[in-house]
């Protein structure tokens, strides 16, 4: 390690002491417990160190070249998972100033904005996050569509995909009744009302009235606990957004990747 | 051509050009975390997330509006009732998505744009996307107090102005409106599926044979569905009809 050239007979600019102190960390018992494959260099230690760590493991050893091209794939899929992390990240630190209560819900809101540090950009990032994942998800089907990426096998990986734009759309729904202002308490009243419209479920639907169906046992009141958006609603709202509707989307999610990674991205045949 | 592989694991075929994960690939997926990780940031800091004032029962805004991904729905009140625009209509686009892969599944084009290949599945997805976003853009955007059509951004008082012509009011919460009669709307609704069925098949043939009698029936249900939604649209904007088929119980 006296000369400054690297093995490719590259000049490098690490001083020596400091390569020195490297490869004294690496050689020491607890780096090789946690790197194990040691510097990713060969194809062999490339393909080992996707396959030996857990996280990474979600990736393939190899990826198709053709699915490689931002053009083809536009990466919306995943800037769509990314979001998802980044939007349950945000939420659990929301949900630390946060309480579902008809008279607290509205005044953490502002708390987050003027008292909370970091609250305000905590709380947009959570919300531009959202509706960019909303559209993401959009995006991603629409290039799914367009290159004919559902087609056998991958049929009904695009169901399970389906599924998930509907839950996403339910996650970004249920929590635009947190902050408890106008804009969403009217907008999810407004959302909601159309439930009373379901024929046979709903009391406002047709042929409901021959059921027994009024408006306190259709299936409006099951979503809102009540004949109107009060109190019962936004705790419901809260259990769907942080609890109910995540473990449903990671369950999709796990099925969703898992068909990703055994079929590979789309290609020609 | 290969077959259909139904089977798992296209990534071993042979033929399958493939590259090593790391580290190309592993950039990629990090450098695209770090670069929405701080789009988001920025954004945020530059734009503070909407507040309105606490939430009032009493107090009833003019227009209360879904959010936007629903607001295509919501638009469509205009021209349905609730249970159709709230519920079928959504349940329909819903059960339409999930049968694309099983009515459309010709190998030949899969992983690559090929439009010349499949028009017809690209002109009709591409309108139902057209159309979704074009409800939306309306709701959003062009409908002010009592849902109304207003220009985007000027903020109009509360009820809006009247844009009347001489003695032609221009509200369409105003407009004459009527229905037409039983006989009369159930004759055109069947003509009209019975047309929209038999037409295609008829013209193309090939196409017809290729998908099956299921596969066809499904696809040109979900096809006079979607038009049956525009033409009730326009129905509506050129001759004030309201509804087409009306009952005691339901009226669409």
């Amino acid at each position: 390690m006296a000369t400054n050239l690297n093995k490719n007979n590259e000049v490098s600019f690490v001083p020596p002491f400091l390569k020195k102190i490297f490869e004294y960390i690496k050689s020491t018992p607890v780096w090789k417990s946690i790197f194990r494959v040691g510097y990713p260099d060969t194809m062999p230690k490339r393909m080992a160190v996707m396959r030996s760590s857990f996280y990474m493991h979600i990736f393939p050893t190899k990826v198709g070249v053709h699915g490689m091209k931002i053009k083809y794939g536009w990466c919306m899929g995943g800037i769509t998972f990314f979001l998802f992390l980044l939007l349950t990240v945000t939420g659990i630190l929301l949900m630390f100033y946060y309480v579902p209560e008809e008279h607290r819900a509205y005044n953490d809101m502002k708390d987050l904005r003027y008292v909370v540090p970091f609250g305000v950009i905590l709380r947009n990032m959570h919300r531009w996050g959202a509706h960019g994942m909303v559209f993401t998800v959009i995006l991603h089907m629409i290039r799914v569509f367009y290159t004919g990426s559902y087609k056998p096998p991958r049929q009904f990986n695009w169901t399970v995909g389906v599924l998930l734009l509907l839950i996403t759309l339910l996650l970004s729904f249920t929590g635009y009744l947190l902050p408890w202002d106008q804009l969403g308490f009217w907008a999810v009243t407004v959302g909601t009302n159309m439930a009373s419209a379901t024929p046979l479920l709903g009391y406002e639907g047709p042929f409901s009235k021959y059921l027994g169906i009024q408006i306190d046992n259709d299936i409006r009141f099951a979503l809102i606990g009540g004949t109107r958006i009060g109190p019962n609603a936004l705790v419901r709202a809260y259990v769907w957004h942080c609890v109910g509707l995540p473990l449903i989307a990671t369950a999709l999610m796990i099925f969703h990747f898992w068909r990703i990674r055994k079929d590979g991205f789309s290609g020609p045949m | 051509m290969a077959e259909t592989k139904t089977d798992a694991m296209i990534s071993t075929q042979p033929g399958y050009d493939r590259m090593a994960s790391w580290p190309y690939f592993i950039w990629v997926v990090l450098l695209c975390m770090f670069f929405i990780t701080i789009l988001i940031w920025t954004v945020s800091m530059f734009f503070n997330a909407p507040l309105e004032e606490a939430a009032e029962w009493a107090k009833t805004p003019n227009p209360a509006k879904a959010p936007w991904y629903f607001i295509g729905l919501q638009e469509l009140l205009v021209y349905f009732d609730p249970w159709i625009a709230g519920v079928i209509i959504p349940n329909q686009i819903l059960i339409g998505l999930i049968l694309i892969p099983y009515v459309d599944t010709a190998p030949e084009v899969q992983g690559c744009y090929n439009y010349s290949r499949r028009k017809f599945q690209f002109v009709f997805f591409s309108f139902g996307i057209f159309l979704w976003f074009f409800l939306i853009i309306t709701g959003q955007l062009l409908r002010g107090p009592s849902w109304e059509i207003y220009w985007p951004i000027i903020d109009y008082p509360l009820g809006g102005h009247e844009w009347t012509y001489p003695n032609q009011i221009l509200k369409a919460s105003q407009a004459k409106l009527h229905n037409l009669s039983l006989p009369v709307g159930i004759t055109i609704s069947v003509i009209g599926f019975i047309v929209g069925m038999t037409l295609p098949a008829i013209m193309f043939k090939k196409y017809f044979k290729e998908l099956g009698i299921i596969k066809y029936s499904l696809v040109m249900t979900h096809v006079l569905l979607t038009l049956g939604v525009v033409g009730k649209i326009l129905l509506r904007l050129v001759f004030g009809i309201k509804y087409v088929i009306v009952t005691p119980w339901f009226n669409i």
